[in-house]
């Protein structure tokens, strides 16, 4: 696995906190810890799944990857260049090389713009090719995703959502980029698309040699899709590992709930199986419990787990857990 | 103390006078004129709004004008005609009278009787829809003895044979420009109606109906000195507080016409130092009208008519003549008419030969004495302070147009009354229907179904006769008459109608005046009528402005030729 | 998006007819008459014969029928006289009256047309072009100085009535400092550089006061759409495109914002014709929107009757006006 060894996106402490203002001066009350203090790597080549339930940051660390937001604090390297604290201008530039596809093609897609022009804005934006070239590169994006090449001036809510879906992928690529963080791509599809939608995914990877961060909440279409995946909960990854490591055998207690709830397609190992059912709801980013923030609903916490805070570590060989217990 | 500020204005206005005299046409540039209701036509004929006939009384000229103070003074006419000078007839069925003969209209034609005899034509004409048809009342004919005498027949006797041709609500128009639009075709005329020609001082240079008129001087003006002005902007629009802030404030206008702001408001204008406020009293009255029948809506057809029975309550005249005293007439003036307004005790008030002291008791209030008087007629306080007797409580229902003024003086009253034992009920009615003559509404001051009603009334020129022609039996409103008629009290007596038909067969001035008095004292004396405040009419002038003295008696603008422009 | 068009005129007529007819209606049973202002030195049977000689009073179906003659049929023919095509007898052509100044209701309308739209009008203008940029920058830098002061000369231009704000400006302008006429001249001719100066002096003050009203209604309207836009997914896109802001804010969230307020701009021209009654009241601009209420107050009926029509015809007008725009503007909305 040697294309897998240069690392492409290095985060470091990765921190992205929202200020909750309030009263009549709308001071400054506290903060959403949505991303706090995100650790890992993304080498050339890979997917890195990032999973997790709604409200556990995994969406806003992949628009921070591309610095969508604003970081709080941390550092983020793209090939050795840290993007946290990049000029505009110089942002802008590097821009094409980082791409997005989002949840719902539906809502990110201009709605007053044409497919073509959506696609070919960015050429617009950053290169210099004729318009004739940038019609004929916008066809030959289309192809690539699959979709009729007379299309180009039709309007968003002319396409299905999978349709759409393909529009957002074309419109990504069109760039050339090395890495695209693929926000929940699925989410919002039928499931009957879903598969083409990966498939499609995958396919352009390997054409192009993309690097991909994908998010998902679907932990079935992670194992299919990632090579390595990170486990989110409250803004912090709880567990990093290869993805088989990670589904055989899963070291954080927050994994293994997550993982017990995935159904298994045989009904009678499905009957006999152990379900890990969690106690309680997510506590609030605003105000995370001290300690492991995962120790108000973890079924194994002990004492230490509510005073110290669990660093991740390095369990086995490309196994990281942020768990005191886990061994 | 008004009265003295008008004459010092006028001393005033008559020394400055002596020096510009000799001013020449049009040498003071343009004179500014703000009417916060805007003129709608300048034809008088089609309409009695009193800012249409002034602003035409610019344009257009009557045989006569009455003077601010109240005399004729010939326009048109070589002299006033009376039965001294032979003009009027000794059976005082006809006047003649002898026009100059160096007149001639704006568009250099010579002015003949042929054009008075049209004008009296045009107002005769039954289709016309004539605004001033009382000023031609009992007219039988009109006829041109010559080119510059004409004589009027009028079908009765006529000891005040005015009516026609004097004052600025029946001028002369001129048979070329409007011999087209007779009778029904009269609205057709929009460009003759819009920019009558006239004998006046100005014509007409743009109008905009319903904004503004500007006009120029006229070239071929009688007196050769006039007018100043060379240009007028007559501005409608606004309110009369604005018109009036534009002369005492920002001074961007020279005249304001009727001035109705707050006292209090007025003072701080007038700090200003911009301009000044004139003043002078007419003959309008505020008056309270009491309901001699009764008004109980279970009558039917009957409500409010003399077949309906008496009132319940207000028949008794010492309940009537109660209400008067309890009334403290200064405070209503205070509050809310300031220079606008003095208190009177006379349905009459004026012109002085005419107004009586009779009544004066009424100018100080007498709360004791009209409980006293309550007390004695047996009208005793119930339980809840509210007198009664037999069962009749002292309630009344008391309405007047929607205004803020009255709608003040009415909290005002019916605390006085309260103070008495009488409980009063305030209504006010939008004064387009109040004073409009819809026959369906049931809120007209004619049909009068209430208990108390109050507004103003007063007459045109000088002469009382007409006016007080409306309290004889025959003007009492009545289904009968489509509720027509002006004797809203529905007093009926046939002593006052004996005088009122002596006043119209009398010319001596001493006999009328003494006939109008005792007419007058009698009204007031029934405490049918409650007069209340009489009115003045109130303007104000800029400082720069030269010769003006309020005319109650006419168009404010009658003698706008006199204006000047001073430093 | 034609035969959308034409199909909403045609459905047009007979709702117009309908208002036409309502409103004639309700004026009919409004209390009032046309010689109520008049002196009460005028007698009453003189009134009645001045009613007479107006048509006062004549049954509803007949007065209606002639309104709608009048408004239908003479006074266009009466205006393709004027421009040289004659078709029928001029001289029988029966225009509609005023009661108040007996002449024709169009050529009063038409005289007040140039005052209005130039203030009212012109207000508008300026109100938009203050309240977009206002809107865009408020809801950019939401919770930003910028915007806490644009939300509250928002609140005020909205909720202080404009006689007040009107009078406060004569008081300071006119009065004190002497700068503005207080009283508008509708007969000033603008034919030189002095008197162009001249009019935009008298126009200052009613202008502002009614750009500042119309500025703050419309700014939050624009700083709404803003903010729903904003935060649409597809700005997130154009940013990962990496768009410049300027692009993003401009292109992107501005067109699409635009939309809602295109439609409600559209909407409220119709309320420029039919003038701020306050407004020309207090600096007697003497614009439709006073002749408005002069007529209400003077019960002058065809006036009324005719302008209130013509506002309606111009409400729907431009109701069908603002729906094409979105249909042009928004490619999601197709019509046919």
């Amino acid at each position: 696995m040697t294309k897998h060894d240069q690392v492409l996106v290095k985060a470091q402490n990765v921190k992205v906190h929202f200020p909750i203002h309030k009263g009549i001066l709308r001071r400054q009350v506290g903060s959403v810890k949505a991303v706090d203090g995100l650790n890992f790597e993304i080498r050339k080549g890979e997917t890195l799944g990032l999973v997790g339930e709604s409200g556990c940051g995994k969406s806003t660390a992949g628009r921070a990857m591309l610095r969508l937001y604003e970081l709080t604090e941390g550092q983020l390297d793209f090939e050795g260049v840290d993007i946290a604290s990049l000029d505009p201008k110089a942002l802008r530039e590097i821009r094409p090389r980082m791409q997005m596809i989002f949840q719902d093609p539906q809502a990110c897609l201009n709605p007053r713009m044409t497919v073509g022009s959506i696609i070919a804005e960015p050429l617009d934006e950053h290169t210099n090719l004729s318009t004739e070239e940038k019609r004929e590169k916008v066809k030959s994006l289309l192809d690539a995703v699959g979709m009729n090449r007379d299309f180009v001036n039709r309007y968003p809510h002319e396409f299905s959502g999978g349709q759409r879906q393909r529009i957002g992928i074309a419109r990504a690529l069109a760039l050339d980029p090395d890495f695209i963080v693929c926000d929940e791509p699925i989410a919002a599809l039928d499931v009957s698309i879903q598969a083409q939608v990966v498939n499609l995914l995958q396919d352009i990877q390997e054409r192009m040699g993309l690097t991909y961060l994908f998010i998902s909440h679907d932990l079935s279409m992670v194992r299919h899709i990632a090579d390595r995946v990170a486990v989110m909960y409250l803004g912090k990854i709880v567990e990093l590992a290869d993805k088989r490591d990670l589904y055989k055998t899963p070291k954080h207690p927050y994994t293994q709930a997550l993982l017990s709830a995935v159904p298994v397609p045989n009904p009678e190992v499905e009957a006999k199986r152990e379900h890990i059912v969690l106690q309680g709801d997510v506590p609030s980013p605003a105000n995370p419990p001290k300690g492991c923030n995962f120790c108000t609903r973890c079924p194994v916490a002990i004492d230490r787990c509510r005073v110290e805070e669990p660093e991740l570590r390095e369990l086995n060989k490309g196994q990281f857990v942020a768990c005191h217990l886990a061994e | 103390m008004r009265k003295l500020k008008t004459l010092i204005m006028a001393t005033a206005a008559a020394s400055t006078f002596a020096t510009v005299a000799l001013a020449e046409r049009g040498s003071d540039g343009n004179l500014n004129v703000a009417y916060w209701q805007a003129v709608s036509i300048l034809n008088p004929y089609l309409s009695g709004g009193t800012k249409d006939i002034e602003a035409s009384s610019l344009i257009l000229d009557p045989l006569a004008n009455y003077r601010p103070d109240g005399s004729m003074e010939p326009a048109l006419a070589t002299e006033i005609p009376t039965i001294e000078n032979g003009g009027v007839s000794e059976d005082l069925t006809s006047i003649t009278w002898k026009l100059r003969d160096d007149v001639v209209w704006s568009d250099g034609t010579p002015f003949t009787a042929a054009d008075v005899v049209f004008s009296a034509n045009y107002c005769l004409d039954p289709e016309g829809g004539c605004n001033a048809a009382s000023n031609f009342a009992d007219v039988e004919s009109v006829e041109a003895l010559d080119d510059h005498t004409v004589k009027i027949n009028f079908s009765v006797a006529k000891p005040f044979p005015y009516g026609p041709f004097v004052g600025a609500t029946a001028p002369v128009i001129q048979e070329a420009q409007f011999k087209e639009c007779m009778g029904a075709k009269a609205p057709e005329c929009t460009e003759a109606n819009f920019g009558p020609i006239g004998t006046g001082p100005f014509v007409v240079d743009e109008f905009r109906a319903n904004d503004v008129v500007t006009y120029k001087a006229n070239e071929n003006y009688r007196d050769p000195a006039q007018p100043a002005f060379a240009t007028v902007t007559l501005k409608g629009g606004g309110d009369s507080a604005a018109t009036t802030r534009s002369v005492l404030e920002t001074g961007e206008f020279d005249y304001a016409w009727n001035v109705q702001v707050e006292p209090e408001v007025l003072d701080q204008m007038m700090a200003a130092g911009k301009g000044e406020i004139i003043s002078a009293f007419g003959t309008s009255v505020e008056r309270l009208m009491v309901q001699l029948t009764n008004p109980d809506p279970s009558l039917g057809d009957k409500r409010a008519t003399v077949e309906g029975g008496p009132h319940p309550f207000l028949s008794d005249i010492n309940v009537r003549k109660a209400l008067s005293m309890a009334i403290d007439r200064d405070i209503l003036v205070e509050v809310g008419y300031g220079p606008n307004g003095q208190v009177t005790c006379n349905v009459l008030p004026a012109p002085e030969i005419y107004a009586s002291t009779a009544n004066d008791a009424c100018k100080t209030q007498d709360v004791e004495g009209a409980k006293a008087l309550l007390d004695e007629a047996g009208w005793l306080p119930g339980p809840d302070g509210v007198r009664e007797k037999d069962g009749v409580r002292l309630s009344i229902l008391y309405q007047t147009s929607t205004n803020s003024v009255r709608q003040g003086t009415q909290a005002l009253i019916k605390q006085m009354w309260q103070e008495i034992g009488v409980e009063t009920e305030l209504r006010n009615i939008d004064a387009g229907v109040f004073f409009g003559g819809d026959q369906s509404s049931p809120d007209t001051f004619q049909k009068f179904f209430a208990d108390i009603e109050m507004y103003t009334n007063n007459f045109d020129g000088t002469d009382p006769e007409a006016y007080m022609g409306n309290w004889v039996c025959s003007e009492i409103p009545s289904p009968k008459n489509q509720w027509i008629g002006n004797n809203m009290p529905r007093f009926c007596s046939e002593e006052y109608d004996a005088l009122s038909a002596e006043m119209g067969q009398t010319a001596s001035i001493e006999k009328r005046s003494a006939l109008a008095k005792k007419m007058n004292d009698m009204l007031m004396q029934e405490y049918v009528i409650i007069p209340l405040i009489h009115r003045g009419r109130v303007s104000a002038a800029s400082n720069t402005l030269g010769n003006v003295v309020l005319n109650p008696w006419d168009s404010e603008l009658a003698f706008a030729e006199e204006w000047t422009r001073v430093e | 998006m034609l035969n959308y068009t034409l199909r909403r005129l045609l459905f047009a007529i007979p709702t117009l007819l309908v208002i036409s007819f309502i409103i004639f209606v309700i004026l009919d049973l409004a209390p009032g008459d046309p010689t109520g202002q008049l002196p009460l030195t005028i007698p009453a049977e003189v009134r009645a014969k001045i009613r007479e000689s107006l048509g006062v009073g004549e049954p509803i179906h007949i007065a209606y029928f002639k309104w709608v003659r009048g408004f239908f049929v003479y006074e266009p023919l009466y205006w393709l006289d004027q421009i040289g095509i004659t078709i029928g007898d001029p001289s029988e052509r029966a225009r509609i009256i005023s009661y108040a100044t007996r002449g024709p209701v169009f050529d009063l309308i038409l005289e007040r047309i140039p005052q209005t739209l130039w203030v009212v009008g012109l207000s508008y203008v300026f109100g938009i072009l203050i309240a977009l940029p206002i809107g865009v920058i408020s809801a950019y830098k939401q919770y930003s100085w910028f915007d806490q002061l644009g939300t509250f000369i928002s609140m005020v231009g909205f909720s202080v009535p404009t006689f007040f704000t009107g009078l406060l400006m004569i008081v300071i302008f006119s009065v004190q400092l002497g700068w503005f006429p207080s009283v508008y001249d509708t007969t000033l001719d603008v034919n030189s550089w002095d008197t162009f100066i001249l009019q935009v002096k008298q126009m200052v003050m009613p202008v502002a006061v009614l750009a500042l009203y119309n500025a703050s209604q419309i700014s939050r309207f624009m700083r709404a759409s803003m903010l729903d836009n904003l935060t649409q997914d597809y700005v997130r896109t154009a940013r990962a495109k990496g768009m410049s802001e300027k692009v993003v804010v401009l292109t992107h969230v501005l067109r699409n914002s635009l939309i809602p307020v295109v439609t409600v701009i559209a909407l409220g021209v119709p309320t420029i014709f039919s003038g701020a009654i306050i407004t020309e009241q207090i600096f007697r601009v003497n614009g439709l929107g006073q002749l408005l209420i002069i007529g209400i107050q003077g019960s002058d009926f065809p006036l009324v009757q005719t302008l209130t029509f013509i506002f309606a015809i111009l409400i729907v007008l431009f109701n069908l006006i603002a729906d094409v725009i979105y249909g042009i503007l928004d490619p999601r909305i197709r019509y046919d």
